[in-house]
C-alpha cells in the first residue's frame, strides 16, 4: 500500500518535470527548465541567434534603403537629364524658328515656284513637325514617373532623336545659306 | 478556312472604319481633274488617257486601287504624315492578332498588359470573364477599349503544351510606345523594330543598341547575335531603312537601288561613319512589309545577317503623297525599289535563311533556339512544335 502511494507521488512529478525538459529555451521550459537552459549555455545561444536574425534584419533594411536610395538618384538623375534635354530641344526650337524666318525670306526672295525653296520648305515642316512630336514625348516622359529601365531607355533615344534632328536642322540652315548667297 | 475568311474580312472592315482613312465610294467631292494630273505626272506607270478619263468619283477608291494596289485616297483632314511615329493612346498597349485558331495578344513594351505579366504568344480566351469564342472582332475591340483608368481582366492561355488559363488584370492608361522596344525572350534580349519612321527610328535604334551594350557588353567569343524582330514591322521611310541598313553594312555596300517613272535608276550605297558589328539575326513574317523587307534583303544579300521566320509580305515599291487642293492627299505608287543582287522582292517576298512553321513563329524561345542554332550553324534543336496549322497564321493584327 505503500509502495503504491509512493508511485502514486512519483509518477505525476516523473511526467511533470518530462514534460518540461523538452526544450532548453529558457522561455519554454519553465522554472526547472529555465534553470538548465541558462546552466547549459543554451541560453546564450538563443541570444546570440536573435542578435543574428536581428542584425540579418538590418543588413536588409539597409539594403532596401540603399536600393531606395539607388532608385531615388537615378530618378533624379534622369530628371536632371530630362530637364537638360528640353533645355536642348527648347534652344533647337528656337534655331528652327529662326530658319523657318528665313526661309520664308528666301521664298519671297526666288519665289515659291524655285524647286529648292519648295523643298527646303517641305523638309523644314517635317523638321518643325517631328519636333512637335519630340516635345510631347518628353512631357509624357516626364508624365510617366521616371526611375525604371524603360524610362531610361526612352529618353536615351529621344536624347539621340533629337541629336538627329539638329543635325537635320544644320542640313537646312546650310542649303538655306547656299541658297541665300 | 471559312471561319478564318470571315474573320480576315470584320478585321479588315474595323481597320478601314477605324483609322478614318477609308473613303466611302460617292461621299463628298473628288478633285478628279487634279488627280489626274498627279498621275500623269507622279504616277510611276501612268495610266493611258482613257483610263483617267474614266475615273468617276461614285467608285472611284475602287477605280484607283486597280490601277495602283497601294494607292490611297486621304479625304481632307484624314491624312497623317508618315514621317510621325505612332500616337500616343488609350489601353493597355497591346495589338490582337486575330489567327485562324483563335486571337491572340501581342504587348508592347511598358504598356499596361506588359506590365501586368502579359507575354507575346498568349492566347485570349476571355475578356472580363467573356468568352471571345465567336465573338466578332468589332466587339472584341469594343470590350477591351474603355476609358482611362478602368481595367479590365483578360482570361490567357500562356504558350506551351501543358499551360494552364492565366486571369490577368490590367489597367487602361495613356501609353505611347517606344519607337524600338527591347523586349525580354528566354533571357535574351530582342530588339523590336514595328515602324521604319523618318529621322526617328534611326536614332532610336542606335540609342537602343547603346542600352543593350551598356548592360551587357558582348564577350568577344561566341557572343549571342543581336536579333532584331521584324516580324510586325509593316514598313514606313524607305530612306530611313536604307539608312538603318547602312548602319550594319561597310561603306561603299549597294543598298538598293529605286527607279522612278523616267526609268532612271539610283544606286544607294553605304556611307563611311560609325557601324555596328554584332552578328545578327533577323525574325521577319508575313506581316513584314516594304521599307523592312528593304531592310532585310540588303543584309541578307551582304550576308551580314541570317534570316528566320515566313517568307515577306512581297512589296518593293515606294509611295508618294500629293497634296491636293482641297485638303485631301492622294498616295500613289512612284518608284520600284530594287534590292542589292538587282532583283526585286514584290509578290515574293525575302525567304528566310531558315523558315519556320505559322505556331513557331509567334513563339519567341522556339525562334530564339532557332535564331541561336543558325548563327553557329548547327541544325537547330527546338523544343517539339505545338500544332502547326498549314494556313497562314496571322490574318490581321488591331492595336488597343
Amino acid at each position: 500500500m505503500k509502495a503504491c502511494r509512493r508511485m502514486v507521488i512519483t509518477l505525476p512529478m516523473v511526467l511533470w518535470l518530462g514534460g518540461c525538459a523538452t526544450s532548453t529555451d529558457p522561455r519554454e521550459g519553465g522554472l526547472l527548465g529555465g534553470i538548465q537552459g541558462l546552466g547549459s549555455g543554451a541560453y546564450d545561444a538563443r541570444v546570440q541567434e536573435r542578435e543574428a536574425r536581428l542584425e540579418a534584419l538590418r543588413r536588409t533594411q539597409q539594403e532596401l534603403e540603399g536600393e531606395r536610395s539607388d532608385l531615388e538618384t537615378r530618378r533624379a538623375e534622369q530628371t536632371r537629364q530630362v530637364a537638360a534635354e528640353r533645355a536642348r530641344l527648347q534652344r533647337l526650337d528656337g534655331d528652327v524658328a529662326s530658319l523657318d524666318r528665313e526661309v520664308a525670306a528666301l521664298s519671297a526672295q526666288h519665289g515659291r515656284g524655285d524647286q529648292r525653296v519648295r523643298e527646303l520648305q517641305s523638309r523644314l515642316a517635317a523638321l518643325k513637325q517631328q519636333m512637335g512630336r519630340q516635345q510631347s514625348a518628353l512631357d509624357a516622359l516626364e508624365g510617366d514617373g521616371l526611375g525604371d529601365s524603360d524610362a531610361d531607355l526612352r529618353r536615351r533615344q529621344l536624347e539621340q532623336q533629337r541629336q538627329a534632328l539638329q543635325q537635320e536642322y544644320e542640313l537646312l540652315m546650310q542649303l538655306s545659306l547656299e541658297l541665300a548667297r | 478556312m471559312k471561319r478564318g475568311l470571315t474573320v480576315l474580312a470584320c478585321a479588315i472592315a474595323i481597320a478601314i472604319a477605324g483609322t478614318a482613312w477609308g473613303h466611302e465610294d460617292g461621299e463628298g467631292s473628288v478633285p478628279l481633274d487634279e488627280i489626274r494630273q498627279v498621275m500623269r505626272e507622279h504616277a510611276l506607270h501612268p495610266p493611258a488617257e482613257s483610263v483617267l478619263e474614266g475615273l468617276s468619283a461614285a467608285n472611284f477608291e475602287r477605280e484607283l486601287r486597280a490601277l495602283d494596289p497601294h494607292a490611297r485616297y486621304f479625304p481632307a483632314g484624314t491624312w497623317r504624315s508618315p514621317m510621325l511615329s505612332r500616337d500616343a493612346w488609350v489601353g493597355i498597349g497591346a495589338g490582337l492578332v486575330f489567327q485562324q485558331d483563335g486571337v491572340m495578344l501581342l504587348p508592347y513594351q511598358g504598356g499596361g498588359a506588359a506590365l501586368a505579366g502579359v507575354v507575346e504568344g498568349m492566347w485570349l480566351l476571355e475578356v472580363d470573364g467573356l468568352s471571345v469564342t465567336g465573338v466578332a472582332p468589332a466587339e472584341l475591340l469594343r470590350l477591351l477599349r474603355g476609358t482611362e483608368g478602368s481595367t479590365v481582366t483578360l482570361t490567357l492561355l500562356p504558350p506551351g503544351l501543358n499551360a494552364a488559363p492565366v486571369r490577368l488584370t490590367m489597367v487602361r492608361e495613356r501609353f505611347r510606345p517606344l519607337d524600338v522596344e527591347l523586349v525580354d525572350a528566354s533571357g535574351q534580349r530582342i530588339v523590336r523594330v514595328r515602324d521604319f519612321v523618318g529621322g526617328l527610328t534611326r536614332p532610336a535604334l542606335l540609342a537602343t543598341l547603346d542600352f543593350v551594350l551598356a548592360a551587357s557588353p558582348p564577350s568577344a567569343e561566341g557572343a549571342a547575335p543581336l536579333i532584331l524582330d521584324l516580324r510586325d514591322s509593316g514598313g514606313g521611310d524607305l530612306y530611313e531603312a536604307l539608312d538603318m541598313a547602312a548602319l550594319f553594312l561597310p561603306a561603299g555596300a549597294v543598298l538598293g537601288s529605286m527607279q522612278g517613272p523616267d526609268g532612271r535608276s539610283t544606286v544607294f550605297h553605304a556611307p563611311p561613319g560609325g557601324k555596328v558589328d554584332f552578328p545578327m539575326v533577323l525574325w521577319v513574317g508575313p506581316e513584314t512589309a516594304s521599307a523592312a523587307e528593304v531592310f532585310a534583303g540588303a543584309l541578307q544579300y551582304h550576308g551580314r545577317a541570317k534570316i528566320v521566320g515566313r517568307p515577306t509580305f512581297g512589296k518593293c515599291s515606294s509611295q508618294r503623297d500629293v497634296g491636293l487642293s482641297d485638303g485631301s492627299v492622294l498616295r500613289l505608287t512612284n518608284r520600284m525599289v530594287w534590292l542589292p543582287g538587282g532583283e526585286s522582292c514584290a509578290d515574293v517576298g525575302i525567304q528566310p535563311d531558315r523558315v519556320v512553321g505559322t505556331a513557331m513563329l509567334r513563339d519567341p524561345s522556339r525562334l530564339l533556339a532557332v535564331s541561336m542554332a543558325l548563327r553557329h550553324g548547327r541544325g537547330a534543336k527546338v523544343p517539339p512544335p505545338r500544332a502547326e496549322p498549314d494556313a497562314p497564321a496571322a490574318l490581321h493584327q488591331e492595336m488597343f
